[in-house]
């Protein structure tokens, strides 16, 4: 995807299928190259700029914009207070916005409240601040059982969470994006904003993970 | 136009697809593109085509005159200091009615079982919540779906406690947000 | 630790892949392009995607497909929706497709 990996853990599982050499890979890849180029042949795309949209998600937008909010709201307590009234526009202030964000709202942990987002009925997600969802989050298990066992879910993915704690799941079955405000780790006190960003994991603005240290190369 | 003399015969290019297509194509593209990105709409693009100067209309030719029409939308949108809407057409609306439900307010949800399009999710049809978040108001998809109009609605986030969902089975201190359109949801009355 | 994260029988474990690839081959980008090549041309909205992309992963088999051919099928409904490709016409060049002599890519 792009540049680094933001301490995301790498969610191993083995994939059951694959999808690039067996059958039903290639006839995905017959059927979605006889739509592009009929489509082409009508005039309704153009193949670069479908290049260039494919380049874009997987180059230039990722996590590493959302890291940036949070890294601002959490050295910042006037961006913070913008950023949990109107996350749009806090958002647009670094850059960001446009399609499947028209309308953010940023949820902010707390030490007895964790947030968590998913779109039972597809795989809604805030691009602009996070990129393309991983695929585990559009998966079947996850977005049945996030909603059902959530502590039991998190707990598979490696973040154990008491009772104490509050468990609040967001289903964005509507236009409305959410991003996770997590909170800002006692270990990084004294970081300034660039730094901080890189603690901030595509998990933690999910709300599958915390945010943690980065890794050392 | 009409009514103004001395243009003479209408002529036919012998060669007009082979030398103007790609380049009408790629004004095509253009326009569209603009109009995608909001910096202009059909209406004003139509009477920017009006606002060009004489000469350029009548020697620009018919996708000379797109150009300039784009040229000069664009320019008097930067000039207003509009930045580009890569989102396109969304989905906010405004609503013109008040919103029925606000912050704090107890509702439960239609039991609805509808045979075309909804965004009200299996597990919280006849469900008791509290609304948490009065979102602006959005295209509503169950009647845009099919074909019956964008009818916008008040969404709203409802918080339901996870035993009102799942029962005994649910885990503690859990909570699900949905976001529901007014329409699936009714007042429920009183303090339990 | 991988242990603790495959399914037993009983529960289904959320499947995630190693690495950070946004797409798992080059048809799921070409997939995702157009559609939002289309979307940007301004044929469809993306609420109006979804309300097909809803339907497609409700009609599917989640757990043995990739997801995005949710995507394939939801765009597919929606071109013939808006009169914009029918399926007959799709099934055609899928078939002219097909014929091409052995060699050719197919992504």
């Amino acid at each position: 995807m792009s540049d680094h990996d933001h301490g995301d853990h790498d969610h191993d599982l083995a994939h059951p299928h694959d999808h690039d050499h067996d059958e039903r890979g290639r006839r995905n890849a017959l059927r979605v190259e006889a739509l592009e180029s009929l489509l082409v042949e009508k005039g309704l795309v153009e193949p670069a700029a479908i290049d260039a949209i494919i380049r874009y998600f997987e180059e230039q937008i990722g996590p590493m914009n959302g890291a940036r909010v949070v890294a601002r709201a959490w050295t910042d307590p006037a961006y913070k207070a913008r950023l949990l009234r109107d996350a749009t526009a806090a958002v647009a202030e670094l850059g960001y916005g446009g399609a499947q964000a028209e309308h953010l709202v940023a949820v902010e942990n707390g030490p007895k409240v964790h947030n968590v987002v998913v779109c039972t009925l597809c795989s809604c997600y805030p691009w602009p601040v996070l990129g393309l969802p991983p695929a585990w989050y559009k998966s079947f298990a996850y977005r049945s059982r996030v909603v059902r066992e959530p502590r039991t879910v998190l707990r598979e993915m490696g973040l154990d969470l008491p009772e104490s704690v509050e468990i609040r799941v967001f289903d964005s079955s509507a236009e409305v994006r959410y991003m996770v405000l997590p909170e800002r780790p006692a270990e990084a006190a004294g970081l300034d904003e660039a730094a901080l960003a890189a603690w901030v994991t595509r998990d933690a603005m999910i709300g599958v993970g915390q945010p943690r240290a980065p890794e050392r190369r | 136009m009409g009514g103004m003399h001395g243009f003479g015969a209408v002529v036919v290019e012998r060669d007009e697809a082979v030398f103007h297509a790609r380049w009408e194509a790629r004004v095509r593209a253009l326009v569209s593109l603009a109009l995608g990105a909001k910096i202009s709409n059909v209406d004003a693009f139509r009477h920017a085509i009006e606002r060009l100067e004489p000469v350029e209309y009548l020697s620009a030719g018919y996708y000379g005159r797109w150009l300039g029409a784009l040229e000069l939308l664009v320019h008097e949108w930067r000039a207003r200091g509009e930045t580009p809407d890569p989102g396109g057409s969304g989905s906010l609306r405004p609503v013109a009615h008040a919103a029925r439900f606000r912050a704090g307010q107890r509702v439960r949800t239609r039991n609805l079982q509808p045979t075309g399009h909804t965004r009200l999710p299996g597990y919280a049809r006849g469900k008791r919540g509290t609304v948490a978040i009065a979102h602006p108001g959005f295209v509503l998809p169950d009647t845009n779906a099919a074909g019956r109009g964008e009818h916008p609605e008040w969404l709203y986030a409802v918080r339901f406690d996870a035993a009102e969902l799942f029962g005994s089975g649910a885990e503690p201190n859990a909570c699900v947000h949905v976001d529901l359109f007014a329409s699936y949801l009714e007042p429920e009355p009183g303090d339990v | 630790m991988s242990e603790l994260l495959f399914a037993d029988d009983e529960t289904i474990a959320p499947p995630r892949r190693n690495g950070e690839l946004v797409f798992e081959s080059p048809w799921q980008s070409r997939v995702f392009g157009v559609a939002a090549a289309l979307r940007e041309r301004g044929l469809f909205t993306w609420d109006e995607f979804r309300v097909e992309l809803i339907a497609a992963i409700a009609d599917g088999e989640p757990e043995h497909e990739p997801y995005y051919a949710s995507w394939q099928r939801a765009l597919e409904r929606l071109l013939a929706a808006k009169g914009a490709c029918s399926a007959s016409a799709l099934d055609a060049r899928e078939r002219a497709l097909e014929a091409r002599p052995a060699g050719h890519d197919h992504r």
